[in-house]
């Protein structure tokens, strides 16, 4: 079994054996009632439960975002469009003047800037940019957030491991489990913020509902008294997981939160869920997709874009000051990606095209050196000339940013499959 | 009756012309482009050259208009910028607004300039002194959708008395330019799409404003509904108003030649009305303003962003991404 950690490297991060056996019993008592969600308050709790549990938040930014119009600015050049660059908290680093607040927060922060993909095709380039994979391996395989919910996944979890929301229909994707099997698959929430089907039925009083989960919980036990098997224990863990989905509805419920936190995120359906995102790693989901659709700027990229960036450096810097306030940004790794980049070249209609070619990707908070840059493009951004990027490079400095290594593999049988497709590796200069 | 439009000289740019001035009684025309300069073209010269104007701007320059003052520009820089025509140096540049201004125009008589711009104001200037005379607010910095808005569109009336502001989300203000007081607002609210469900996000705008020569009517051009917002896939659209009575007269909307209407341009007799804009695709097409039908129409070289018709009436100029063109309008009275 491959070594993993889960911390972050630093020796504050450390917990001894007992702290984290205390811990997961605390969390088991947790999952009796996700809905109360002050016990995450509790400083002592609170504290253990993050030291325990990293998360990471992937902002999918569908359709395809300019990397000119956001990480990887040409000013001045007949490819780099009409926005400026700006400074950043960190000297020498520029990014697009539609960031203002990521700028002030760019510490926080490492870009990557020379992802070549070579798959500028919708569905093609999703499909490599969800599983890092370039090269299908004759079988289905798991997606990103997938495997970090096989990762860092609790068996004893009483919320779901995997969330991904995707309300825009135009290239919707629900990603996908693959190999793994359908306990990693994402909880997928397209046209609702709060997941159907979790309710207990109206049929169903709340007294008469605790009755029988007591009821059941005592025959399971007397069941299992004395019986050492796998089955039965996975069998009650199912029972668990269920009442725990059941009773975590109010996490998918801005409402729950104060006025004033949800002011901060703004009233766009992408900021109220990025908040849903964050009232979900903190109880502790580790991986939760917030798609962004749609990017395809085929057509008015800057207008477009004037919006959508606009959007996204309100809503990542709430995200990333909100996570800090309560000691998560840490423990949490938010991404930027989408399928692709877009065009240098500006076409009639003002917009840019599919690109795949040069293209940019960020990583914020845990496991991170912000601030740091890696990649170069050339002077108008069409081609990558320092520190090419594929998908699996920069799948494998996730996982190693999140204390997996890059290097373990999962078995379908006797068939080895790594973790990061092969040939690929962290980008290790960007690594805390 | 219109009989002809014809490209009477073509030329090819190197970079994107984004706005088009003309200074009167000549085919000297004055262009901002994308690489952040203004060029001089004599059309009417044997061998037409670029005259590059002098360092100023440091973005797209969106906005160009001749004034008795000289030649104004704004760029997305935000600055407004004074050039004189014979050296073709800057004369005065003012931070003028804190976001991209979007147009530039100049009254008929020349003396009066009004700078629009994304923070929403419109900026009205003595073209001579470079005064400051009104700033104009009147439209929301937010849509309804909660992003950012923009104003595309400004036009003065034909007896430079009026100015009419046009911005993304459709809303329209007649504005007294003496005083800087609000007359009346038309709404036009079919120019902007905003995608709720598959895309989620808006495109279109007022694009180009213009009063007719009687001063009675405003067209109002842009874009019509627009099914995939990845493009400009939408019906050229103008939407004639009575703006006195705030009645919106006919909406005209084009499926031959798709896109938005950038340009509108009453000839002198408001005979016709010409338009021009367009998608990936460049259009010049031309209205006759009693029948409201289309009497001819031409494919431009790609998207064209800006437009200047002569006096007579019987020519326009436009400026394309990587093209300037001259256009001839003929018509019968004119071949009999």
């Amino acid at each position: 079994m491959t070594h993993r950690s889960y911390f972050c490297g630093s020796p504050d991060h450390g917990v001894s054996r007992r702290g984290f056996l205390g811990t997961a019993a605390a969390a088991s008592a947790f999952a009796a009632d996700m809905t109360h969600l002050d016990v995450l308050q509790t400083p002592l709790f609170a504290s253990e439960v993050k030291k325990q549990q990293k998360h990471v938040i992937l902002l999918w930014l569908a359709g395809g975002a300019s990397q000119l119009e956001t990480w990887d600015p040409k000013p001045g050049a007949p490819t780099g469009g009409p926005f400026r660059a700006i400074n950043t908290s960190v000297p020498g680093v520029a990014i697009s003047e539609l960031m203002p607040k990521l700028a002030a927060r760019m510490e926080h922060t490492a870009i990557v800037r020379s992802l070549n993909t070579r798959n500028a095709d919708h569905g093609g380039g999703a499909l490599m940019m969800e599983t890092g994979r370039a090269v299908d391996q004759g079988i289905p395989c798991p997606d990103l957030g997938a495997m970090i919910a096989h990762e860092l996944g609790r068996a004893d979890s009483p919320v779901p491991d995997y969330v991904s929301m995707y309300s825009s229909t135009e290239g919707r994707r629900k990603g996908g489990s693959g190999f793994l099997g359908s306990r990693y698959a994402p909880m997928f929430l397209a046209e609702q913020t709060i997941p159907e089907n979790i309710r207990r039925l109206e049929a169903v009083s709340d007294i008469d509902h605790q009755q029988r989960q007591e009821l059941r919980t005592f025959l399971a036990k007397r069941f299992a008294n004395g019986r050492m098997d796998n089955t039965v224990a996975s069998q009650n863990m199912a029972y668990e997981r269920v009442r725990g989905l059941m009773t975590s509805e109010k996490l998918f419920d801005v409402e729950q939160e104060p006025a004033e936190m949800r002011a901060k995120y703004g009233p766009t359906q992408f900021g109220e869920q990025c908040l849903i995102a964050r009232r979900l790693v903190e109880a502790g989901v580790p991986f939760v997709k917030v798609a962004r659709a749609w990017w395809d700027s085929h057509g008015q990229n800057f207008e477009t874009h004037l919006e959508l960036v606009t959007e996204l450096d309100h809503v990542m810097s709430t995200l990333i000051d909100d996570l800090k306030d309560r000691g998560l940004l840490e423990h949490t790794l938010i991404i930027t990606l989408g399928e692709f980049g877009r065009t240098p070249g500006i076409n009639a209609s003002l917009g840019r095209d599919h690109f795949a070619s040069a293209w940019s990707s960020s990583l914020s908070g845990c496991g991170i050196k912000g601030g740091a840059v890696w990649g170069k493009t050339d002077e108008d951004g069409h081609k990558v000339i320092d520190g090419e990027v594929k998908a699996g490079d920069l799948f494998a400095t996730v996982f190693e940013a999140l204390g997996v290594d890059h290097k373990r593999e999962f078995h379908i049988g006797a068939r080895p499959i790594p973790i990061t497709d092969f040939g690929c590796g962290p980008i290790k200069s960007i690594l805390a | 009756m219109l009989n002809q439009l014809k490209t009477a000289k073509d030329l090819g740019t190197p970079g994107i012309f984004l706005s088009l001035t003309r200074i009167p009684l000549t085919e000297r025309l004055i262009v901002g482009s994308s690489d952040a300069k203004l060029y001089e073209y004599d059309f009417a010269a044997e061998k037409t050259e670029a005259l590059a104007y002098g360092e100023g701007h440091a973005s797209y320059v969106t906005g160009v208009a001749w004034t008795t003052g000289g030649i104004v520009s704004g760029a997305y820089d935000g600055k407004v910028i004074w050039w004189d025509m014979t050296t073709r140096q800057a004369i005065r540049t003012v931070d003028a607004h804190a976001k991209w201004v979007r147009r530039v125009h100049a009254s008929p008589d020349g003396k009066i300039v009004v700078s629009i711009a994304d923070d929403m104001l419109a900026k009205v200037w003595d073209a001579e002194s470079g005064k400051l005379l009104h700033t104009l607010g009147g439209h929301e910095p937010i849509t309804p959708h909660h992003y950012p808005s923009m104003l595309y569109a400004a036009a003065f009336s034909p007896d430079g008395k009026l100015l009419a502001t046009g911005d993304k989300v459709g809303h329209i203000v007649i504005w007294n330019v003496d005083t800087g007081a609000k007359v009346t607002t038309v709404e036009s609210p079919g120019m902007y799409t905003w995608d709720p469900k598959q895309r989620r996000h808006s495109i279109g705008g007022i694009r180009s404003l213009a009063f007719s020569r009687d001063g009675k009517t405003l067209a109002v051009g842009g874009v019509g509904n627009i099914g995939n917002i990845d493009h400009l896939d939408g019906p050229a659209r103008v939407e004639l108003f009575d703006w006195q009575a705030a009645k919106s007269l006919k909406v005209l909307e084009d499926n031959k030649f798709k896109g938005l209407v950038e340009q509108l341009w009453f000839s002198p007799n408001d005979q016709w009305l010409v338009t021009s804009g367009g998608d990936n695709n460049g259009f010049v097409t031309i209205y006759d303003v009693a029948t409201q039908q289309i009497p001819h129409q031409e494919k431009g070289h790609q998207h064209i962003h800006a437009m200047v018709g002569s006096e007579s009436g019987n020519k326009i100029f436009t400026a394309h991404h990587g093209r300037l063109i001259a256009w001839s309008l003929t018509t019968d009275s004119a071949t009999a």
